[in-house]
């Protein structure tokens, strides 16, 4: 076996034209890298967002906006809440003839919308919290440095934070007697705020029609009312965080009647989706023209034996058929695979010269994900379309099979040609799937998003979406291998 | 028009390798003129650039008189026959010669004429992919003469043919000449046109070695070489010997004689009174004739292989 | 020209290959039309769906089928060898991809007309169930309506303009898989292209000159306006790449020894 994968290594690299194929598909790659980071003006958190968003611990851009009634809590402390209602309005789009935004009638929340207690380290935007909150349709959460979200219960009104030492423990209740704990979160010790907040996301509209998404987003605004409210004590002050970072958010205001506490404003405590910005994997989107470039060699791989009777010579030195396809696999995809690494390392290396890290923060371990991914990616395509060019035996039939198979329902999904609910199962079943593991933005189950491929979002995880071309592969593979020993040479 | 070829100063190079070196020759009717080189000489080559298909650095081919990309209809001027096995496989060997028909403007019922004339009526319907190369030899020369031009320009033609093939190949293209057509061959095997060739185009690296007639070439290779078979050895190589001639012992009984012509010998033997049974004059091949000629011009010869 | 052009269309009948790549095109892209009119739905007035865009997803694939039909006619002839023969028999390089060209724009024709039209009946048979109904804003596609006839049309003229494509790339590059190679990469490069770049000015610039996406503006029925080229031009665009494919095919079929 090894002598055969030798004497496929030979044919494949004395044939120049494969080889400057192999050079052209790492040029194609780096060049679509250098044009999607020059052509690249967005920015992570969308339009409007500003340069430095805060970051949570692990470096996910957040946003932390909300308004804040709030008292100081040097060391351990309760607070205890009943949050009587929490509504929201939401605004119109400003348009060209109202650039005012007004707002619209309905007074329900934002599902995302939220009310409750929270003690935070000081009122910058991006310190650490912990905080418990009722919700607009998600029942009560405890929440802590952005990223972190935890259920409690959907019906409780009452809400209590105790802090004790580096920790705080959220509870609910539903009529302020029997207390169920929520869980708790870590928070350093030290003078911080403590108090009653109110926050909203704004409000998003998404329109997936043939040929493209729109979002259409208007601001919002959430009223909550609390009452039987106990802090660590002092005077209550209002600030409203992050205010000065977005000047279009609703003014948030407080007012109090008696025991009873009105907060009003807009903003939002949550990381910032990745969807709608610029993301890392956009340098890598040349893959598909090293794809097809690639797949035209894996095709010629075994339809130039074929043309000129070569094949005969190559079963007559190997008989056994289907050895002879393994090993055109193992030296295409072997080649392939150290092609697409060279390409995609090369074009994310330029891509993030050229655009610096104005993209969607990955770690390293994502990002080695996303080159291997993608080489392997390329590689596997590549046996597939060699699969194809066997059981074909026709180039051009089998070249244009591979491509179709693999990048048109990437684009009809991706560039939103069909409805989000047709490209999830298209992007399930069809050997696309496997461009999951380009994806880098991660889904945040706390913010209402369109997760759909058109922002870059794929039903499968990373590699179950590589093993479904994978599958795909191994099955081309099978009907190649069938077919050659039953076919006359 | 005039049926002819004439190729005047062909020059072409790919790269640093000299495919034609001045390639000048012409071809004229009423007989086959062979176009013999050994493999790699430029017959291929030169073929290619009078139909058109390769473009040269210096020199012109005419056909009749013409430039063949000028050619309204070209199959009408000239009929070649290239690469037998240059067809869509899975097109059946009619319809191969159809498309080639309307290209010129000629009838369907001209393909059923030419295939009559090579001998595959029968099989005319079936795809052209499960011919064999014998097959493939006759629906290219049928392809040549749909148009029934006056020039022909067959590549390699005796190419995978049988015996029979081979047969019939030579009375067809001799046939052709006779009609008066211009007839170029192309061989790197001399023998398959012993019989065939009136005429002789001898080329090796790109140009032409000899241009001449079948009869001069053997008459010039051809020495004074005669076979003599006596049981009285020493009597005759003594009696020759004596009028100046050279003999040679090559069997027990046979003796070679260079020097004197074969009526000469019988004359001397006579009068000696050397008694011999077979006398042969020895007239050389055009095979041996060739390859005197082109022993310079082989640009690839096989070497013995030391084992 | 006219025994050429004679020529040409026996070759292509006379081969099953090209007949079953015309029925593949024309099946492929009705399936995938219905396939698409299936998935969308309207829920209410103003749903804001082009409802003949949809019913021409098919066009989408469709197109591959007819790049490969285009690719072979000039690919075959390279693998095969027969080249040579055709060359011999007509000379001009100019007349022979003139031939050609009409072949193929025919045998185009004969694919997308039959897709098209399974794509109208498509549309106007699986639409109105999914919401596209009169009370929604939508009259059943009509060909009598301008714009539905003019994106239907279109989508044919569509099509055969990028067989042309295909058949002026196959010629200057003289291997079917390669040329299907190219041309795919060429069409579809350009809606990935618009998905990562984000500057609208570029967006805007991209889909006016890439080929597929300029040439789709035909299939576009409403808020015309919005688009970055208008369908006609659009289509224009398309027909520059294609005579631009062709003239390069055909120079270097002059130069090239065959």
């Amino acid at each position: 076996m090894i002598g055969l994968v030798r004497a496929e290594l030979t044919k494949f690299r004395s044939v120049r034209g494969w080889l400057v194929g192999c050079g052209i598909a790492v040029v194609l790659m780096v060049l679509l890298a250098v044009v999607a980071a020059a052509g690249t003006d967005a920015r992570v958190g969308g339009p409007g967002a500003r340069a430095e968003l805060p970051r949570a611990s692990d470096g996910t851009p957040v946003l932390d906006g909300f308004t804040f009634l709030q008292q100081p809590l040097a060391g351990d402390g309760t607070l205890t809440v009943r949050v009587a209602s929490l509504t929201g309005v939401a605004l119109r789009p400003p348009t060209p003839d109202e650039p005012v935004p007004t707002e619209r009638e309905e007074a329900t929340p934002e599902p995302w919308a939220k009310a409750g207690l929270i003690i935070k380290d000081g009122t910058t935007p991006g310190s650490p919290y912990a905080a418990v909150m009722v919700t607009g349709s998600h029942g009560v959460r405890l929440q802590h440095d952005f990223i972190h979200d935890l259920a409690g219960p959907a019906d409780a009104r009452w809400l209590r934070l105790v802090r004790r030492g580096g920790t705080v423990t959220a509870y609910a209740s539903t009529d302020g007697a029997a207390w169920t704990t929520v869980g708790s979160a870590p928070l350093a010790t030290g003078e911080m705020s403590a108090g009653i907040f109110v926050a909203t996301p704004p409000h998003q509209e998404y329109e997936q029609f043939v040929g493209g998404t729109s979002v259409v987003g208007g601001g919002a605004i959430a009223t909550g009312t609390f009452d039987n409210l106990t802090g660590p004590g002092g005077d209550w002050t209002m600030v409203d965080v992050g205010a000065d970072d977005s000047p279009n958010r609703p003014e948030g205001t407080s007012t109090r009647t008696g025991d009873t506490f009105v907060l009003r404003g807009g903003g939002d405590i949550a990381p910032v989706d990745g969807g709608t910005g610029p993301k890392l994997e956009q340098t890598l989107s040349g893959g598909f023209l090293a794809l097809t470039v690639l797949a035209v060699l894996g095709v010629l791989f075994v339809t130039t034996e074929y043309r000129r009777g070569m094949v005969r010579t190559t079963f007559a030195a190997t008989p056994s058929r289907v050895r002879v396809l393994a090993a055109k696999s193992v030296v295409l995809g072997g080649v392939t695979f150290a092609v697409g690494l060279v390409a995609a390392t090369a074009a994310l290396l330029v891509g993030t010269a050229i655009r610096g890290d104005n993209a969607y923060p990955a770690d390293a371990l994502t990002q080695v994900r996303i080159v291997v991914g993608t080489a392997a990616l390329i590689a596997v395509a590549t046996v597939l379309a060699l699969a194809i060019g066997t059981i074909l035996r026709r180039g051009a039939g089998a070249v244009a099979a591979v491509v179709v198979l693999i990048t048109l329902p990437y684009i009809l999904s991706a560039a939103a040609v069909l409805p989000a609910a047709t490209a999830d199962w298209v992007l399930r079943i069809t050997p696309a799937a496997a461009f999951a593991v380009q994806q880098t933005v991660p889904e945040w189950p706390q913010v209402d998003q369109a997760y759909t491929p058109a922002f870059g979002f794929f039903p499968l995880p990373a590699w179950g979406g590589f093993a479904v071309l994978c599958a795909w592969t191994a099955l081309a593979l099978a009907i190649a291998a069938a077919l050659l020993r039953r076919r006359d040479a | 028009m005039e049926a002819t070829i004439e190729v005047n100063g062909l020059r072409k190079a790919y790269g640093s390798t000299v495919a034609l070196d001045g390639m000048t020759f012409t071809v004229t009717p009423g007989r086959v003129t062979a176009f013999v080189g050994p493999n790699g000489a430029g017959k291929s080559t030169t073929m290619r650039v009078v139909l058109g298909l390769d473009r040269v650095d210096a020199g012109t081919a005419l056909v009749g008189g013409r430039p063949y990309r000028s050619l309204r209809t070209p199959l009408r001027h000239v009929g070649a026959l290239l690469d037998a096995s240059a067809l869509h496989p899975a097109r059946s060997g009619r319809d191969h010669l159809l498309w080639q028909a309307h290209s010129q403007g000629l009838p369907g019922q001209r393909v059923d004429e030419v295939l009559t004339l090579t001998g595959l009526a029968d099989v005319g319907r079936r795809r052209a992919g499960g011919y064999s190369l014998g097959m493939r030899q006759r629906l290219g020369v049928a392809g040549a003469l749909l148009g029934d031009p006056p020039v022909l320009m067959l590549d390699e033609p005796f190419n995978g043919l049988d015996p029979e093939g081979i047969r019939w190949m030579r009375g067809f293209l001799r046939a052709l000449a006779a009609e008066g057509r211009a007839v170029l061959v192309s061989s790197h095997l001399m023998s398959e046109l012993q019989d065939t060739a009136g005429h002789l185009v001898v080329v090796g690296r790109g140009k032409v070695v000899a241009d001449t007639s079948v009869a001069d070439l053997i008459a010039a290779a051809s020495s004074d070489r005669v076979t003599l078979r006596t049981t009285a050895r020493t009597e005759a190589m003594t009696a020759l010997a004596r009028v100046g001639a050279t003999v040679a012992v090559t069997e027990r009984d046979t003796l070679t004689v260079d020097g004197l012509p074969a009526d000469r010998v019988v004359t001397v033997l006579s009068e000696a009174g050397v008694p011999f049974s077979e006398i042969a004059a020895h007239r050389a091949t055009l095979e041996e004739a060739y390859m005197e000629l082109t022993r310079d011009a082989v640009e690839f010869r096989a070497t013995e292989v030391a084992r | 020209m006219r025994s050429a052009l004679y020529a040409e269309w026996t070759k292509l009948r006379t081969t099953a290959g090209p007949f079953w790549l015309v029925v593949l095109a024309a099946v492929l892209t009705t399936a995938l039309s219905a396939v698409a009119a299936r998935a969308v739905s309207c829920a209410a007035t103003g749903c804001g769906v082009d409802a003949p865009l949809v019913a021409l997803t098919g066009v989408q694939l469709g197109q591959a089928v007819v790049a490969v039909l285009a690719v072979m006619v000039v690919g075959d002839e390279y693998r095969t060898g027969m080249i040579r023969t055709t060359l011999a028999a007509t000379p001009s390089r100019a007349i022979l991809l003139g031939a050609k060209s009409l072949v193929v724009a025919g045998a185009t024709l004969a694919a997308a007309v039959p897709g098209v039209l399974g794509a109208w009946l498509a549309g106007r048979l699986i639409m109105p169930g999914r919401g596209f109904t009169a009370e929604h804003g939508y009259a059943p596609l009509s060909l009598t309506d301008g714009g539905t006839l003019r994106a239907f049309a279109g989508s044919a003229l569509y099509l055969t303009l990028v067989a042309l494509l295909s058949l002026g790339i196959a010629a200057a590059v003289r291997d079917a898989p390669t040329g299907v190679g190219v041309v795919l990469g060429v069409l579809y490069m350009a809606p990935i292209l618009v998905a990562v770049v984000s500057d609208p000015d570029w967006v805007r610039r991209l889909r006016q000159i890439m080929p597929s996406d300029a040439g789709t503006a035909i299939l576009h029925t409403v808020d015309l306006p919005s688009l970055p080229i208008g369908p006609w031009p659009g289509l224009g665009v398309l027909a520059l790449w294609s005579a631009g494919a062709l003239l390069l095919g055909g120079l270097l079929l002059r130069l090239r020894d065959a």
